[in-house]
């Protein structure tokens, strides 16, 4: 197909998805009306259990096997990760010190402001995972402040160091178990918004630390042995 | 129970992903295979409950009150608990092949295909729309790795990244749907939802029922969304294929009904005709493409794109009795075509190609694997009593009654095309009938590593019982009783809503059903009949020169671009929207 009909193509399409999207905002409900039912629903029944963060209330609790299934998405796509980024047959990693990803020649100051920030920028992420269900945060939220901090050191040009500090067999362990526990809680349980939270908070973060590591590997480590294919800048 | 089936896969696929690198390669096996012998007895109780009254489980407590509920019910009816056991046995079977099949980064491989068979059990039993799109997308997360696990290759990449593109896009326009049904509606519940679709605007609930179903359409292959299946099932290992093609594709096909009865039964007068074209196009469009194919998988991904054609024909009916008959095709189905897939399997193990003319003649002693692609072909062909040709008799006779004319001959046609297509390769490979032509030369990896000196029994065997099972499935009469019971429980839109949401009785009347009628044994003949003309005019070399334009352009529209199957895509979103307002 040539590019022109791929577009003619794409852009019928696209003028009869809008057609169809237009046709079915006919008869909107009036803006500021009274029918809430889903909010009315959610909201009495989060104060019924006693969950002050309604949002958790939903994704912990009421819609629990839900928050089960995009943790095992977060899941699958971390070990999609780890299998599909692995070291390949036609390519190598480089050997310890090859190359020098070493400590980068920075400012000090950016250096310093990096290492300080991990410990303050770390325990941020644990106070919104364990505050999800009072205020506005939570699991997914926590996790990904908690999965980032790390990656301060990397920014700072240490990348050894951020290299020590993420043991992959412990963090893949990490946000397996993390996941185990959560669909144990999600289907067996009712009314656990605080242990769920952790166990998201821990995930996340696990997960995102694995992620990185692999793309990390592929973008700093990994070459390919035929010459001039795949290699780095 | 229910919650159990889905947990256990689960768990023990997080044990093994977080432990497994420590754990021997027999253990992991024995570990996996074990798991999922138990979610197949367990899910096999789940069924034998569903048929004497269906199982509702609201999770975490969360029953509805006067009728309303925030949380999310998992359902086993009879179908869904039925379509879960195929799911565990199907993945019993693809990891018994597996035994002794290569895998790097080997428990991970183990721990994914558990995920699998948990996402695809959720996925079929729960009761709420929205919750059926999150396992909808971890099935697919799963899919896009366990397609992309022979990674070294370029082309695997390719075909992982079609799938993974094509089949995302489905899903956000399946969303967009939901969106729109749940800002009219406030419920995301299949039942909720259905209880409150009357008195809505009919071009809203018109658009939402096209938004969702193309999600379902694209994972279903049907034409014009079908262009990922072949790429993908042309690079995913063999027992990935087997789950691929004997489930997860008509998974889709399952989705599109269950919304359909559970929701909008009733609501979208369009939603017959539009499916049962997009139904027809796909059976014939997938028949021809099959027969064009000598890539082996390839060959048979098109046949799988062509019978779920069929199923989503029968679907279309909309009617008890040809739902049931779709059902038992699906049954047939996959029985036959996973088993024809362990077969490609170890023709590739062997001989390192699955080019049909690379492997002229070099099957001559492979007896088990010939005698899988000989039932095989004629299981598709639809002789009775195989499933497919009891499935196929059902339908016919429904569509008869709609006066649907033509709706059998198409199946004829599909399947002589499909059977044609796969005895071609039984003549060519195993008999050495036709002349040896020259292959591409174009090696693939064995995927067990080191040479076997001879095939093990744990990769024929689940071939012999998968195909064996399926072709005398049209005898067992009490099966045909329980699909035709649980099709008319599916159908019951008001006794799944008050079974549902105030746990009310859920009984239909479905009287019995009888596949042995003679226009059903002379369509199943007649499939055989003509099967065996493709088969043989497919031995010649050329096609003839009338037809080389067409199948050219054919060949080049299945070009493995994913912008022109992206732009595919949005066209037929638009025309099933079409066809959904105008038919």
């Amino acid at each position: 197909m040539s590019h022109r009909a791929r577009f003619a193509v794409f852009v019928i399409g696209v003028a009869g998805l809008a057609v169809l999207y237009v046709l079915a905002a006919f008869r909107l409900p009036d803006f500021g009306g009274r029918f809430h039912p889903y909010g009315e629903r959610a909201v009495t029944s989060a104060i019924a259990e006693r969950t002050k963060n309604v949002v958790s209330s939903v994704n912990f609790d009421q819609r629990a096997f839900d928050t089960v299934g995009e943790e095992l998405i977060l899941f699958a796509s971390a070990l999609g990760a780890v299998v599909l980024l692995r070291t390949v047959r036609r390519e190598r990693e480089e050997e310890a010190g090859e190359h020098g990803y070493g400590p980068a020649d920075v400012f000090d100051a950016l250096r310093l402001t990096g290492y300080a920030l991990l410990p303050v920028t770390l325990l941020i992420g644990v106070y919104i995972v364990a505050h999800g269900h009072l205020s506005p945060g939570g699991g997914f939220q926590g996790g990904v402040v908690l999965g980032t901090a790390l990656h301060l050191l990397y920014l700072t040009g240490d990348y050894p160091a951020l290299d020590r500090l993420r043991p992959v067999p412990a963090f893949e362990a990490g946000e397996a178990l993390a996941a185990g526990v959560f669909v144990i809680l999600g289907l067996a349980g009712a009314g656990l918004v605080i242990p769920m939270n952790a166990m998201v908070g821990l995930e996340v973060g696990c997960a995102i630390v694995l992620v990185l590591t692999k793309f990390f590997e592929q973008a700093l480590l990994v070459r390919t042995d035929e010459a001039g294919k795949g290699e780095g800048t | 129970m229910v919650q159990a089936a889905i947990a256990a896969p689960a768990l023990v696929a997080v044990l093994l992903a977080a432990g497994g690198r420590w754990l021997p390669r027999p253990l992991v096996d024995a570990v996996a295979t074990g798991t999922v012998l138990a979610v197949t007895v367990l899910l096999g109780a789940v069924l034998a409950a569903a048929l004497r009254h269906p199982v509702v489980a609201w999770l975490g407590g969360w029953r509805p009150r006067g009728g309303v509920s925030a949380g999310i019910p998992l359902v086993a009816d009879p179908m869904a608990a039925g379509l879960a056991l195929l799911v565990a046995v199907l993945t019993l079977a693809a990891l018994v092949f597996s035994w002794r099949y290569l895998v790097e980064v080997q428990a991970i491989y183990h721990a994914l295909m558990l995920l699998f068979t948990a996402a695809m059990c959720a996925f079929v039993l729960t009761g709420d729309l929205f919750d059926a799109f999150v396992f909808f997308e971890l099935m697919s997360v799963i899919a896009y790795v366990l397609t992309g696990y022979k990674a070294e290759e370029p082309r695997t990449v390719h075909g992982a990244l079609n799938f993974g593109v094509i089949n995302s896009l489905g899903a956000y326009v399946t969303l967009m749907g939901i969106g729109l049904l749940y800002a009219r509606t406030g419920q995301l519940g299949f039942a909720a939802m259905g209880a409150r679709l009357p008195g809505q605007d009919h071009r809203l609930v018109t658009v939402a029922f096209a938004l969702v179903c193309t999600g379902f359409l694209v994972k279903a292959a049907a034409v014009p969304f079908h262009f990922w299946l072949a790429d993908a099932h042309a690079v995913a290992p063999t027992p990935v294929c087997v789950l691929f093609s004997g489930v997860m594709v008509e998974l889709g096909v399952y989705a599109v009904a269950r919304t359909y009865w559970a929701t909008f039964a009733g609501a979208v007068p369009g939603a017959g005709p539009a499916l049962a074209s997009l139904g027809v196009v796909t059976a014939l469009l997938g028949g021809v493409m099959c027969v064009l194919q000598r890539h082996v998988k390839r060959l048979l991904a098109y046949s799988t794109v062509s019978h779920v054609g069929v199923i989503l024909l029968g679907v279309a009916a909309l009617d008890h009795a040809s739902l049931a008959g779709a059902a038992y095709y699906l049954l047939g189905h996959a029985g036959v075509k996973s088993a024809l897939f362990i077969a490609a399997g170890t023709l590739l193990n062997r001989f390192e190609t699955l080019d049909e003319r690379e492997l002229h003649g070099r099957g001559r002693r492979m007896r088990v694997p010939g005698a899988v692609f000989l039932i095989g072909g004629l299981g598709l062909a639809g002789m009775p009593p195989s499933g497919l040709w009891a499935g196929k008799s059902l339908m016919d006779e429904a569509a008869e009654r709609a006066g649907w004319w033509w709706a059998a001959p198409v199946g004829v046609v599909a399947s002589a095309l499909t059977a044609g297509a796969v005895l071609r390769v039984w003549l060519r490979v195993f008999r050495g009938v036709g002349p040896s032509g020259e292959g591409t030369d174009e090696h693939e990896d064995t995927e067990t590593g080191p040479r076997m000196s001879r095939l093990p029994w744990t990769m024929l065997a689940p071939a012999i019982v998968l195909a064996g099972g399926a072709v005398v499935l049209g005898l067992i009469t009490g099966l045909i009783h329980g699909v035709s019971h649980a099709a008319g429980l599916f159908v019951d839109q008001r006794g799944y809503v008050a079974a549902v949401l105030s746990g009310g009785a859920w009984h239909a009347a479905s009287e019995p059903l009888h596949p042995w009628t003679a226009a059903g044994v002379i369509g199943g003949a007649a499939g055989v009949v003509l099967a065996v003309p493709v088969a043989v005019l497919g031995l010649r070399r050329p096609a003839p020169r009338l037809l080389r334009p067409a199948v050219d352009r054919l060949r080049a529209a299945h070009s493995g671009h994913v912008g022109e199957y992206a732009a595919w895509l949005t066209a037929g979103v638009a025309l099933f929207g079409l066809l959904l307002f105008t038919a």
